[in-house]
């Protein structure tokens, strides 16, 4: 494996608010090379009979990914780099344990293939030192991709955060999601 | 991952090999039919099958593998086993015999793997019981002692004779023979899976050596030497011979030292789709989750409810402060809920940029 | 010539649409292309920079620009997918010739090319010159655009050339050509960046031009304030500081009464307005009368919004004002963007960094397409066809006498009209589908059906084409070298990846050939694109838009210019007006007075509904192109019927309920979206689809009396739900019938 490109300084911020629901980002993904014609990101209306309100969803790739935890047949795994890989297709059995596990509504169940797929951040790109293909086009840059420093200049009035409440649960993640200054955590339930 | 050895699957493995020994020697009429040249294969084969069980029940105490392992059965055996027992049998031939589900992702991809899989699947239902002594060959005396006859081979299975076939025959051509077939097959198959492995900008980022690359090196390996030693015997008088036949043992013997822990054992994974088929088959009769924000229908309700025990079991709460479950949405109910909770923080905050 | 050739169902089935997808690991040679070439994409006026992989002259797929400073790798749908134009099932291969029952068979060049010069001659032989007519397209590089106009001009001699552009921003060229004297946007769009308050007015940004939404979500990074006016909440909206949801038509009166507002408040630039300025008082006592309520009751929007925008409008030291089509496609368009310029000119921010004001051009060479004269009023450099001084000009460049150039033509528009009362018999069309794109379609269709000749030079058999007697197989922007001129004013390069594919040829060198078969050889000998562009650059010497000083070496070392640029060591203008010196006859800015007028079609009892039309994300103009390309027909599959709830309750209308709509001109029917994002009066419908599915079925022709802009964004409907819920789906190719 091509890793001693990957740019550990790197990082990705998410802002679904800035999110136009143009769907570039899908058409990138599938572009990218470890997918073959399918999109891992996932945009969509949060309510269109009310609302223009898209959202976009990337992979959070958790510190501790409950979507591997729960899988049946040791098919996901986290590597060195805290990316969370899609699934090992020679092991993934399509059970969907997963797709519904995930707290952010990441994996898919690719029917035809019988297989789930999930955003792995890109790797050919991001293991050959560039940008995930959705970040370098999104018109909107709901999804950046860069140092902690570019963002902090950028958007000085917001904070990432990479901790998320669902009930119960506290989830911490590789992937940012921009917050109001001061903000610690995203309190979803 | 945890190093430290489990008992619970050890002890399993241990028995179940120790039967294979006590069949092998029944089997093998007292080792009158074992062959020694095969000894190396032997031991071998018998480490592949402790690692292998060992390796399977360590798998099956997951709790995801678990509740899947233990549905599947429960199913199976309530109700109406015989609707179940045909499900499962054409579930089989579909996706284990003709690895169905990989055409979609790849005309080649489903021709190499099927050639792959079924010249090794072959060759292990030929070569297994060999190296166990469980078939074996014989000639017939009569034929053998008269000169005008042609001479008749017998399979005999745990030295039970099944039958008889004539040497030159076309029949006895593709017996001897069946092994070349399995090693142009896996040959074909895992060539073309090398070269896309090599050339394929998605898998070369994504692939490992030892991971991806080696399995396909040591089939190919274990198959051209397995052909020479053939073409050696035949064509070319015996030249290079024990190189062949050392390294071909070799490259079998690692191959099945590595079954239960690398690639390999998805072979011995696989199976668990139709448990999978299954269970998705039963939960829909069951009924169907439907997700409080979305409300679409997303799941079986049986899945939401296994998954609340199987991550409880694997150290996740997603319980909610009103008793419901964050597992109670559906994938896109989720993305839409961490939205609406983004937006109501950045209202809050005053302003949606900056 | 009269109807189809054979049904439409053969046609489609020969000639598409078919949806091209990409293979399932992505075209051979992906991962090793021969090049990656620097170029721009086709799909609209941002021209975003792109690299397009091409391997065995195949393109077959994309890599992002990173370099390029507008976009920086940013893309929106269309960029991405927009390499699955090459190697399409549908590209027109050979020339074309009709053959009555039977469609379109192939036929050679020679053929095809005698077929064209001999009935030109024969229809203006019997006709007269202006018989014969030529609708030409700004989605053409400017040398393709220059090309154009010369050739209709000096080899076919007529004066009847226009262009889509018609559709597109004319009512903006003419106001900022009466305010300014000079029709481009006055800052680039990293002006945005630090501009206080923003105003979008009618330009849904983030699906007609996605990229440019990174601009202003820059700008409110470091806290700009947005105003929307649409009359949805278009995606823009949705965070916008203050939306303004006006009623379609009434926009100038929303201007008006802004205008009123900073005259009675004091909030203007006194300064400016005295020394660089005309017509202030005529224009701000036409407004007297536009009270914030009169303007409330107007507009439909509320009265605290409008006071809320005009003072943020008024208080601001930088700001940013630009808009598109929504205010541009009226009967009273000039109008619409005369009363934006006022309110630019009244707070005197222009001419400054970060203060600016533009139209956003949709074509993807709207910008210098409508520079270089294929216009039917104008020539190179901008110039206007009925100033002598200008005819001689170019006259003297194209080296023939001025009495021999021809004089002002008709519009697009006028032109259809004048096909339906059969005074132009002929017509050569190239990049223009006007049975898709133009208002109310029966009518066009009639036109076309009564053209005793027509050819067209297209890549695809496009909807109009398909009433052809001859196709020409021409060329995508890929396949030839040039420069277009981005909405921002700047000139970049495109780059040819590829040569066209079987015996299709460049759109050059068909004009080239048939120019020489009109007998004006002499005057088109070109050795290459470069030739073109370098006589453009003097053509345009001296006019508002001067290329003089443009070349190629500059463009590729600078990765665009901006023009104006009259000379070669002038590095090009990228913010205009920094010296206050206005290109208008007296050097100064000018006010307009702008009195408030009612659409050309109102509601009224029979025709109770607003119907107004506009994009989607996923298609470019008339969908000649995008509706070809699986994945963008996939996004937005059909178009849909946007009604608010409150109106759909009226009805009983159910969420995606077939409903027809009826206006004066004609009948569609389309599912219902019932969506809250949407004035109660008003119902939208995306204009991409032809046939069954053309929300220009329903459009009216009136135009604007200075641009002839046709009326596009109001008219009055009525509807009528039809009980049958329609399952979503893609949209039948058949409904192009």
């Amino acid at each position: 494996m091509e890793v001693t490109a990957y740019k550990t300084n790197m990082e990705f911020f998410v802002d679904m608010q800035r999110c136009i629901g143009c769907k570039a980002c899908e058409m990138a993904c599938a572009e990218c090379e470890t997918n073959g014609q399918e999109s891992m990101i996932h945009v969509n209306y949060v309510e269109r009979a009310v609302t223009i309100q898209t959202t976009v969803q990337v992979c959070m790739h958790c510190d501790d990914p409950v979507c591997a935890k729960v899988c049946p047949a040791d098919a996901i795994a986290k590597d060195d780099f805290g990316v969370v890989q899609s699934a090992n297709t020679a092991r993934c059995i399509g059970c969907s344990n997963c797709v519904m596990a995930c707290p952010f509504g990441v994996p898919k169940k690719e029917e035809k293939y019988d297989m789930m797929m999930k955003c792995n951040m890109c790797y050919d790109r991001t293991s050959a030192g560039k940008k995930p293909m959705c970040a370098t086009v999104c018109p909107s840059q709901a999804l950046f991709y860069g140092t902690r420093e570019e963002i902090n200049r950028m958007r000085p009035n917001s904070t990432p955060v990479n901790t998320f409440i669902f009930g119960q649960q506290v989830v911490t993640t590789k992937v940012n999601i921009m917050m109001p200054k001061g903000s610690t955590q995203l309190k979803v339930h | 991952m945890q190093f430290s050895l489990n008992r619970k699957a050890a002890l399993i493995a241990f028995f179940v090999t120790l039967a294979c020994v006590v069949i092998s020697f029944y089997g093998s009429r007292k080792l009158q039919n074992f062959d020694p040249a095969l000894i190396a294969y032997l031991f071998g084969t018998l480490f592949a099958l402790f690692g292998g069980v060992y390796r399977y029940c360590v798998w099956l105490q997951r709790p995801p593998t678990w509740m899947y392992f233990k549905r599947t059965w429960q199913f199976v055996f309530t109700g109406s086993f015989f609707t179940h027992a045909w499900f499962m049998t054409v579930d089989a031939v579909k996706n284990l015999l003709f690895q169905r589900f990989i055409y979609p992702r790849g005309k080649k991809r489903w021709l190499a793997h099927f050639m792959l899989a079924s010249g090794c699947m072959a060759a292990f239902a030929i070569t297994i019981p060999l190296t166990l002594g469980w078939i074996n060959f014989t000639l017939d005396p009569g034929t053998a002692l008269d000169p005008g006859a042609t001479n008749l081979y017998y399979a005999n299975f745990f030295g039970f004779r099944v039958m008889g076939f004539k040497l030159g025959s076309p029949l006895a051509f593709l017996i001897f023979h069946a092994l070349t077939w399995c090693s142009w097959a896996v040959i074909a198959g895992a060539v073309i899976f090398l070269v896309r492995r090599l050339t394929n900008a998605g898998l070369i980022a994504s692939q490992t050596f030892e991971g991806d690359l080696l399995p396909l090196i040591l089939l190919i390996i274990i198959s051209v030497t397995g052909l020479g030693l053939n073409f050696s015997y035949a064509f070319m008088k015996g030249i290079a011979y024990d190189f062949m036949s050392v390294t071909h043992a070799i490259s079998v013997i690692l191959f099945l030292v590595w079954i239960p822990f690398g690639k390999f054992f998805h072979i011995i994974q696989r199976p668990a789709q139709i448990g999978a088929h299954i269970y998705k088959k039963e939960g829909q009769k069951k009924g169907m989750a439907v997700c409080p924000y979305t409300k679409q229908a997303f799941t079986t309700q049986l899945h939401v409810d296994d998954l609340k025990t199987v991550t409880k079991q694997v150290g996740f709460d997603f319980t909610l402060e009103d008793g419901t479950s964050h597992l109670d949405y559906s994938p896109e109910g989720k993305r839409d809920l961490l939205a609406l909770a983004h937006l109501k923080a950045r209202q809050e905050g005053g302003s949606f940029f900056g | 010539m009269a109807k189809l050739p054979a049904s439409p169902e053969k046609l489609i089935s020969d000639f598409g649409p078919h949806l091209n997808y990409a293979p399932q690991e992505g075209y051979p040679g992906r991962d090793e292309p021969d090049a990656s070439v620097k170029t721009h994409c086709c799909f609209c006026g941002m021209q975003c920079g792109i690299q397009l992989l091409v391997k065995n002259n195949k393109v077959v797929g994309f890599e992002p620009w990173m370099e390029f400073p507008f976009n920086e790798g940013r893309l929106c749908p269309k960029g991405i997918q927009r390499y699955l134009q090459d190697n399409h099932p549908d590209r027109l291969l050979e020339p074309l010739q009709r053959v009555e029952g039977e469609g379109f068979k192939p036929v050679s060049w020679d053929k095809a090319m005698d077929r064209v010069t001999s009935e030109i001659q024969r229809i203006q032989d019997a006709y007269g010159k202006d018989a014969f007519a030529v609708l030409s397209g700004v989605s053409l590089t400017n040398e393709k655009s220059y090309l154009m106009g010369k050739f209709a001009r000096v080899a076919i001699k007529t004066s009847n050339l226009d262009y889509n552009g018609r559709l597109c921003m004319v009512s903006a060229g003419a106001g900022n050509k009466k305010a300014f004297g000079l029709d481009r946007t006055s800052n680039t769009y990293a002006d945005l960046e630090h501009a206080e308050v923003i105003i979008v007015a009618g330009a849904n940004v983030s699906e007609t031009f996605p990229t440019l939404t990174h601009w202003l979500w820059r700008a409110r990074d470091n806290g700009a304030k947005l105003i929307v006016i649409d009359p949805r909440v278009i995606p823009l909206a949705r965070t916008a500081d203050i939306h303004l949801p006006v009623k379609p038509g009434t926009d100038s009166a929303l201007y008006g009464a802004m205008l009123k507002y900073l005259g009675d408040h004091d909030m203007l630039d006194h300064d400016f307005i005295n020394n660089h300025t005309t017509g202030f008082e005529e224009t701000l006592s036409a407004v007297q009368d536009y009270t914030l309520e009169w303007a409330a009751a107007t507009t439909g929007i509320e009265i605290e919004k409008i006071r809320q925008a005009a003072e943020l409008w008024g208080k601001a030291k930088t700001s940013f004002l630009l808009h598109a089509r929504g205010i541009e496609h009226h009967s009273k368009g000039v109008d619409n963007v005369l009363g934006c310029i006022n309110l630019v000119l009244a707070t005197g921010r222009i001419g400054r960094p970060y203060c600016g004001y533009g139209t956003i051009t949709g074509q993807g060479n709207g910008q210098g397409g409508r520079e270089q004269g294929h216009k039917c009023d104008q020539l190179p450099g901008n110039r206007d066809i009925t100033n002598p001084e200008h005819r001689a000009y170019v006259a003297g460049v194209w080296g023939i006498p001025e009495s021999e150039l021809p004089g002002k033509g008709l519009t697009a528009w006028e032109l259809i009209e004048a096909i339906h009362r059969g005074e132009v018999k002929g017509l050569l069309s190239i990049c223009f589908n006007p049975l898709v794109s133009l208002p109310n379609n029966n009518y066009v269709r009639e036109a076309l059906e009564k053209l005793e000749f027509y050819v067209a030079i297209d890549f695809f058999l496009s909807e109009t084409a398909r009433h052809a007697d001859i196709v020409l197989a021409g060329s995508l922007h890929e396949e030839e070298e040039g420069t277009v001129t981005t909405a921002e004013g700047r000139v970049v390069r495109i780059r040819r990846a590829v040569t066209p594919p079987g015996n299709a040829r460049a759109d050059t060198a068909i004009i080239l050939e048939l120019a020489a078969r009109l007998g004006a050889k002499d005057k088109f000998t070109y050795a290459d694109s470069e030739a073109i562009f370098n006589e453009l650059r003097v053509a345009s010497k001296g006019g508002t838009a001067d290329y003089f000083g443009i070349t190629y070496k500059k463009i590729e070392d600078n990765m665009g210019v901006f023009w104006p640029c009259p000379s070669e060591d002038h590095p090009g203008t990228p913010r205009l007006w920094e010296d206050k010196k206005f290109a208008t006859p007296d050097g100064k800015a000018h006010f307009n007075p702008v009195k408030f007028k009612e659409p050309s079609e109102v509601t009224d009892a029979e025709f109770p509904v607003v119907l107004t039309t506009g994009r989607v994300v996923s298609q470019y103009l008339s969908g000649s192109q995008t509706r070809r390309i699986g994945k963008l027909v996939n996004l937005i599959p059909e178009p849909l019927l946007e009604i608010h709830p409150a109106l759909a309750s009226t009805y009983n209308i159910r969420q995606r309920e077939m409903v027809r709509v009826t206006t004066r001109r004609g009948t569609a029917e389309f599912p219902a979206n019932i969506v809250e994002t949407i004035r109660k009066d008003t119902v939208f419908i995306p204009y991409h689809w032809p046939g069954k599915k053309s929300a220009n079925q329903l459009t009216i022709g009136t135009l604007d009396p200075i641009s002839k802009i046709p009326e596009f964004k109001v008219c009055a409907c009525r509807l009528t739900p039809l009980g049958v819920i329609s399952t979503p789906g893609e949209t039948h190719a058949f409904d192009s019938i």
